[in-house]
C-alpha cells in the first residue's frame, strides 16, 4: 500500500492579505489597515466595469507610488472576455502595468495571458478560469506563478491541490512553487463564479465583460401558467448571503492558501478598512498561534458593523446549499453611515479639523467617520466640538464646525456619522 | 433629422451597437470602445445629426441594447 503523501505545513510561512481597491479612497484604506496586496480594475476590461469607478491608465504610477514603497503588491484585474477590438487596451494595460511596476495582471483570457507574458509581466489566473483540479493548475503554471481556484472547491479538494504542487514540485515561470489563492470574504456568485448569463438576458449586460446587473439580489415570486402566484417563505431565491471564513481561518489557512483575497471592488472604503484589518489581526494570531474563539466573536462582530449580506462558509466545509440573503436586500450591516459633511481646512499646527455641516446634526460623542481619497477611512469620537469658533455640544446643518484630530484632513473628504441600523 | 450621441467614456466595448448599427458604430481598435461615426466630441459627449429620418430605428435597436444606456436618439 502506498504511504499517503503528507506535508507538513509551516504556519510561519508568507500568507498574503489581498485587498480590493475599487478606487483612492479603498486604495489607502487597504494600505492604512494592514494588506499584503491590493487588486483593481483599470479601464473597462475589468469584473467590476460597471459597478465601481475606474482606474485609468494616467492612475497607475500614483497607484505604484503609493504601495511600492511599503512593500505592497499591486495586481491590476483584466479578467473580462475579450474580443479583437479590445486588443489595442490590452496591450495598453499591460504595456502601463510593466513600465510602472505592477506587480502582475490577474488574468482570465488567453489572448491576455499570452501578451502579458510575452512582454515578461507576471500573470495570475483569475478565478473567472475557474480552475478545479489541480492538473490544470500545472497547464497554467507554464504562464502563472499564483493560481486563483474556483470558488466552489472545499477545503479538502484545496488541500489536495496545495499537496501536489509540493509533491510534484509545480513551479510557474519565476521558478517558485505555484502559489494558490482562494477567496476569503465577500459576495458569491450564484452561477459558477461570474460564468452567468442572467444580466445578459435581461438586459443584454453582460457579467462577463464587467456589467452584472445583479438580477440574483432582487426578490422573486414565482408565478405558474394559469398565473398563480406560488409562495415562497424566502423571495431571495437566487441571492447568495456573503462569505465569511474568519471563523475557520485556521482550517482554511492549514488547507495550504498562500493569497487570501477579500472581495469588495464596488464597496466602500470603510468595508475594505473594517475587513482588511480583522483579516490582518487574524492571519496574524494564526501565525503567533494565538487565533481563539473569543478572537473571533470580535472580528464577526466588527465584519458585521460593515456591508454584508449576512455571512456564510460559501463552499469551503461542503456543500452547503441554499444559504440565501434573508429578509431584505441589501446590506445586513449593524451601523451605517450618514453623510453629513465635507473637509474644508487642516489646522496643522494646532491639530484642528475644519468641517461644512450639509446634512443632520452632530453632538459630542458621535461616532465619525471620514473617508478620502488621499485620507482613506479613519473613525474617531468627538470629544470637543466648536460651533463657528465657540465650544458647543452639539452642531446642527449648515454649521461650520472645527474638531481637535491628531490626523490631516482634506478638502475631498467627506464627514460620515455612524449609527446603529 | 436624427440626432445620435455617444457618452464615450462610460462604454465598456461590448459590441452590441457596432453589431446592430454598423452604419453609425464602429469599435475603436484603438481602446476598445464604440466611435459613432463622424461624431463631434463636446465633453464626452459625441454627437452627430444625420438628416435622414429613415435611420431613426436602427439608431434605436442599438441605443435599446446599450447595456450601460449611454446612446441617445431623437427626431427633430
Amino acid at each position: 500500500m502506498q504511504a499517503e503523501f503528507f506535508v507538513m505545513l509551516d504556519t510561519n510561512r508568507y500568507i498574503e492579505l489581498m485587498a480590493p481597491a475599487g478606487n483612492f479612497e479603498s486604495l489607502q484604506a487597504a494600505i492604512d489597515n494592514g494588506a499584503d496586496s491590493v487588486y483593481f480594475g483599470v479601464e473597462q476590461l475589468n469584473m467590476r466595469a460597471v459597478s465601481s469607478i475606474n482606474f485609468v491608465l494616467e492612475d497607475i504610477p500614483e497607484i505604484v507610488a503609493r504601495c511600492a514603497p511599503k512593500g505592497i503588491r499591486t495586481y491590476i484585474t483584466l479578467n473580462t472576455i475579450v474580443y479583437d477590438h479590445d486588443m489595442n487596451m490590452v496591450k495598453n494595460i499591460v504595456g502601463e502595468a510593466k513600465k510602472h511596476g505592477i506587480t502582475a495582471i490577474i488574468a482570465a483570457d488567453h489572448a491576455v495571458i499570452a501578451y502579458a507574458r510575452s512582454i515578461g509581466m507576471e500573470v495570475h489566473i483569475s478565478t473567472q478560469v475557474n480552475v478545479t483540479n489541480v492538473e490544470t493548475v500545472k497547464f497554467y503554471a507554464l504562464f502563472a506563478d499564483t493560481v486563483v481556484l474556483s470558488r466552489e472547491l472545499s477545503l479538502n479538494q484545496i488541500k489536495k491541490i496545495t499537496d501536489a504542487i509540493e509533491k510534484e514540485q509545480i513551479k510557474g515561470p519565476s521558478g517558485k512553487l505555484v502559489e494558490i489563492e482562494i477567496f476569503g470574504h465577500g459576495a458569491l456568485c450564484m452561477a459558477v463564479s461570474g460564468k452567468c448569463y442572467l444580466s445578459l438576458h435581461t438586459h443584454n449586460s453582460s457579467a462577463n465583460r464587467g456589467a452584472c446587473r445583479q438580477n440574483c439580489r432582487k426578490k422573486y415570486t414565482v408565478t405558474d401558467e394559469d398565473g398563480i402566484q406560488l409562495e415562497i417563505d424566502n423571495e431571495y431565491i437566487m441571492s447568495p448571503q456573503d462569505l465569511c471564513t474568519i471563523d475557520f481561518l485556521d482550517k482554511v489557512l492549514d488547507a495550504g492558501v498562500s493569497v487570501l483575497k477579500i472581495e469588495g471592488r464596488g464597496r466602500a472604503a470603510d468595508y475594505v478598512a473594517t475587513t482588511i484589518k480583522c483579516y490582518r489581526e487574524a492571519i496574524d494570531a494564526y501565525k503567533e498561534d494565538t487565533y481563539s474563539k473569543e478572537k473571533v466573536e470580535n472580528w464577526m462582530e466588527r465584519l458585521a458593523t460593515v456591508y454584508n449580506r449576512g455571512f456564510w462558509s460559501g463552499y469551503y466545509l461542503g456543500q452547503e446549499l441554499g444559504e440565501w440573503t434573508k429578509d431584505h436586500p441589501g446590506s445586513h450591516a449593524t451601523r451605517k453611515k450618514l453623510f453629513v459633511g465635507t473637509g474644508e481646512h487642516y489646522f496643522t499646527k494646532a491639530g484642528i479639523a475644519q468641517f461644512k455641516l450639509e446634512a443632520f446634526d452632530i453632538k459630542i460623542g458621535d461616532k465619525m467617520l471620514i473617508t478620502g481619497p488621499t485620507t482613506g477611512v479613519k473613525e474617531f469620537d468627538i470629544d470637543k466640538l466648536m460651533v463657528n469658533d465657540i465650544f458647543a455640544d452639539q452642531a446642527v446643518k449648515g454649521d461650520q464646525v472645527t474638531i481637535p484630530l491628531d490626523f490631516k484632513i482634506r478638502k475631498s473628504d467627506k464627514l460620515y456619522k455612524l449609527v446603529e441600523a | 433629422m436624427v440626432i445620435i450621441t455617444l457618452q464615450r467614456d462610460k462604454c465598456i466595448g461590448c459590441n452590441y451597437c457596432a453589431e446592430l448599427d454598423p452604419e453609425h458604430f464602429r469599435m475603436s481598435k484603438k481602446d476598445g470602445k464604440s466611435n459613432l461615426l463622424h461624431s463631434v466630441d463636446k465633453k464626452g459627449f459625441h454627437t452627430v445629426r444625420v438628416p435622414h429620418d429613415f435611420v431613426f430605428e436602427q439608431v434605436e435597436i442599438a441605443a435599446n441594447a446599450c447595456p450601460v444606456r449611454i446612446i441617445k436618439v431623437s427626431k427633430i
